[in-house]
C-alpha cells in the first residue's frame, strides 16, 4: 500500500493580489500551501504508518513543503498550472496519482475556495470519496473516518482504494524548522511533463473581466460608549431579537 | 425534462433553485428521505428524481449512481452548493462524466444555450470573476439563505435501482452538549479579547442576554480559552441563532460560513475595516472593553 498525498493545488485568497479596480493577479510562480494542506499531511502521515508516502503536486506546487513533513517523495505535473477550472486542476492531480506504483489511498486537502478538486479527482480514479475529514485511521483494508457535520459526528468507514479529503480545525502546531526544510531539498522530486501524461498544458482558466463586489456595511451606531449601547438596544428591539 | 440540474442532499440545497431559475425549468436530483424528496417536489422544480440512501449508507456512497441519473438526460448545466459534502460528490461525478468544467462559488449565471456566462466570487469574495464557459457545465454555487416560494407539487421519480458505493456509516450521534444549537442569542468571541480573565465581561453580557457563548477557531484551538465545541465556523459548530452578537472578532470567512442562517447579526470592533461589519447588520466601532459593560447596562434597563 502506497498513500498519496496531493498538496499546493488550489489558487488561495493569500496568493491573490486585488488591485484598487477590481484586476486580480495571481502568484505566478509558488502557491502558498492551502489552509487545510497541512491538515492532510498530517493524516496522510499516520495512515501510511510504515508505507510509502508519496506527494503530488502541480507546476506551481513546492515539494519541499511535503518532503520536509514526512513525504519521501514528490510527483510534479510542473507545466500544468492551477486555474479556476477545479476539473482540469483534478484531471491533471489523477493523472499524477496513476504515476505512482500501488497507490490505494489519496489524501488531500478539502479546500474552502475550491472544494470541486477532490471530487473530481476521486471520480477520474473511480474511487469512493469522503469529504469534509476531521481524522483517520487505518483498519485493515478500509480507513475509519470522524468527520464533525455541524452539531453532528460521524464515524464512516470507507474501503480501499479511496480518497479522502481533510478539513483543518487547527493551525499548524509544529511547521518545520529551517534545518529540515533544507534537508528536504535533496529528496527525489520526479518531475513529469504533461503531454507525456496525455494532459495539455494549455494556460490555466481565466476569468475574462474582474470587479469588485458591491460592498454592504452594518449600520453603525454612533456617539459614545453608552449612546451607541443604547441606539443598538433600541435596533434590536425592532428587530424582535431580544 | 430540462438541462439544469440541482443537486439537493440538504434541505437548505433548495434556496440555491433561484440563482437557477432564469435557464428555465429545473430538474432536481435528490439523495436523502422521502420528506426531503417531497419538499423538493413542491418548491418549484420541474421534476424530481429520488434515491434513497440505506440507513448505513452516507449520501456520499451514491455518488456515482446519482450522477448516472443526471448524465442519462443529456443536462447542461448541473448545479450544487457545498453544504453537504454529498453533493459535491456527486458533482464530480457528472463533471468527469460530461467532461464539464467544474467552477465554484458561483453567485449569478446568465446565458442560453451552449454559452454560460458565469459569475463567481474569486479570492475569498474579494472579487467578482466572470467566465465566460460552454456547456455541459458544472457549478458549485453560494447558497443562499431565503427558500424559494411553493409551487406545484410535481412527480417524484425513484431510482431503487441505485446501490451505494464501500462506504458505511458506522455511527452518527450529535455532539452538542452546548446549547448553541438551539440558543436563539449567541454571542461570539474574537482575538480582540486581551486576556483569558475578559471573558468574564463578555459572560455579564451573555448573562443578561439570556444567550449562549461561542468563539473563533483561534480562541478555542490556538488559545484554548473555550472549548472546541463553541467555536463557530466551517470546520466547528454551525448555528442559526437569531441573534449573533460579535465581540472582537474579524469576521473571517471560514467563521462567517457557520454563522449563515443567524437572523441579525451585530459586530463590536475597535478595526473600522474588519470583515465583520461588511457581514452585520449593526455595529459599533470602539473598544469593547467600553462598548460591552455598556450593553450590558443598557439591557439590564429594558
Amino acid at each position: 500500500m502506497t498513500t498519496v498525498v496531493a498538496f499546493n493545488i488550489a489558487r488561495e485568497p493569500a496568493a491573490a493580489q486585488v488591485l484598487a479596480h477590481g484586476g486580480l493577479t495571481w502568484t505566478a510562480r509558488k502557491l502558498p500551501p492551502a489552509e487545510d494542506d497541512h491538515a492532510a499531511l498530517s493524516v496522510s502521515v499516520a495512515l501510511a504508518g510504515d508505507g510509502e508516502l508519496i506527494g503530488v503536486t502541480l507546476g506551481q506546487g513546492d515539494p519541499s513543503w511535503a518532503l520536509a513533513r514526512g513525504a519521501s517523495q514528490v510527483v510534479r505535473i510542473s507545466d500544468v498550472m492551477v486555474g479556476d477550472d477545479d476539473a482540469a486542476t483534478a484531471a491533471a492531480l489523477a493523472a499524477a496519482v496513476r504515476q505512482v506504483v500501488d497507490a490505494n489511498l489519496v489524501v488531500i486537502g478539502d479546500s474552502e475556495h475550491h472544494p470541486g478538486i477532490a471530487p473530481v479527482l476521486a471520480a477520474h480514479l473511480g474511487w469512493p470519496l469522503v469529504l469534509g475529514v476531521s481524522g483517520a485511521a487505518t483498519r485493515g483494508e478500509s480507513v475509519e473516518i470522524t468527520r464533525h457535520r455541524g452539531a453532528i459526528d460521524e464515524t464512516i468507514s470507507i474501503a480501499l482504494p479511496a480518497v479522502i479529503a481533510v478539513v483543518a480545525e487547527a493551525e499548524e502546531s509544529q511547521p518545520p524548522g529551517m534545518k529540515t526544510m533544507l534537508a528536504a531539498r535533496k529528496r527525489p522530486v520526479q518531475e513529469v511533463a504533461a503531454a507525456a501524461l496525455g494532459l495539455s498544458a494549455s494556460p490555466p482558466l481565466d476569468p475574462v473581466r474582474t470587479r469588485l463586489p458591491e460592498v454592504t456595511t452594518a449600520r453603525l451606531m454612533g456617539g459614545d460608549a453608552r449612546q451607541a449601547a443604547a441606539e443598538l438596544v433600541k435596533a434590536l428591539r425592532a428587530e424582535g431579537v431580544l | 425534462m430540462s438541462g439544469n440540474w440541482l443537486v439537493v442532499v440538504d434541505r437548505q440545497d433548495v434556496g440555491a433553485l433561484g440563482r437557477l431559475v432564469p435557464r428555465g425549468p429545473v430538474t432536481a436530483l435528490v439523495v436523502g428521505d422521502r420528506d426531503l424528496a417531497e419538499s423538493v417536489a413542491g418548491s418549484g422544480v420541474d421534476s424530481v428524481h429520488w434515491i434513497e440512501p440505506a440507513k448505513d449508507a452516507p449520501a456520499e456512497a451514491y455518488a456515482a449512481d446519482a450522477a448516472t441519473v443526471i448524465l442519462a438526460a443529456g443536462p447542461q448545466l448541473v448545479a450544487a452548493t457545498p453544504i453537504a459534502p454529498a453533493a459535491r460528490a456527486i458533482l464530480g461525478a457528472v463533471s468527469v462524466g460530461c467532461g464539464a468544467a467544474l467552477i465554484c462559488n458561483v453567485t449569478a449565471i446568465s446565458g442560453a444555450g451552449e454559452h454560460v456566462e458565469v459569475e463567481s466570487a474569486a479570492a475569498g469574495g474579494a472579487v467578482i470573476a466572470t467566465f465566460e464557459l460552454a456547456t455541459p457545465l458544472c457549478v458549485l454555487l453560494v447558497p443562499e439563505d431565503e427558500l424559494p416560494l411553493a409551487g406545484p407539487q410535481v412527480e417524484v421519480i425513484p431510482h431503487p435501482e441505485a446501490k451505494p458505493a464501500l462506504i458505511r456509516l458506522v455511527d452518527q450521534q450529535l455532539s452538542q452538549s452546548t446549547g448553541l444549537a438551539d440558543a436563539a442569542r449567541v454571542v461570539g468571541v474574537g482575538r480582540g479579547l486581551r486576556s483569558r480573565a475578559d471573558l468574564d465581561i463578555v459572560q455579564e453580557l451573555v448573562d443578561q442576554l439570556g444567550a449562549e457563548i461561542a468563539c473563533s477557531m483561534p480562541v478555542s484551538e490556538d488559545l484554548g480559552w473555550l472549548p472546541r465545541d463553541r467555536f463557530i465556523g466551517r470546520s466547528g459548530q454551525q448555528i442559526s441563532p437569531r441573534l449573533y452578537l460579535t465581540v472582537g472578532l474579524s469576521g473571517a470567512p471560514q467563521h462567517l460560513q457557520g454563522v449563515r442562517g443567524a437572523k441579525v447579526v451585530v459586530a463590536i470592533n475597535s478595526d473600522p475595516e474588519a470583515d465583520i461589519f461588511r457581514a452585520a447588520d449593526y455595529g459599533i466601532v470602539g473598544d469593547l472593553y467600553e462598548i460591552v459593560p455598556a450593553l450590558t447596562e443598557a439591557l439590564a434597563s429594558i
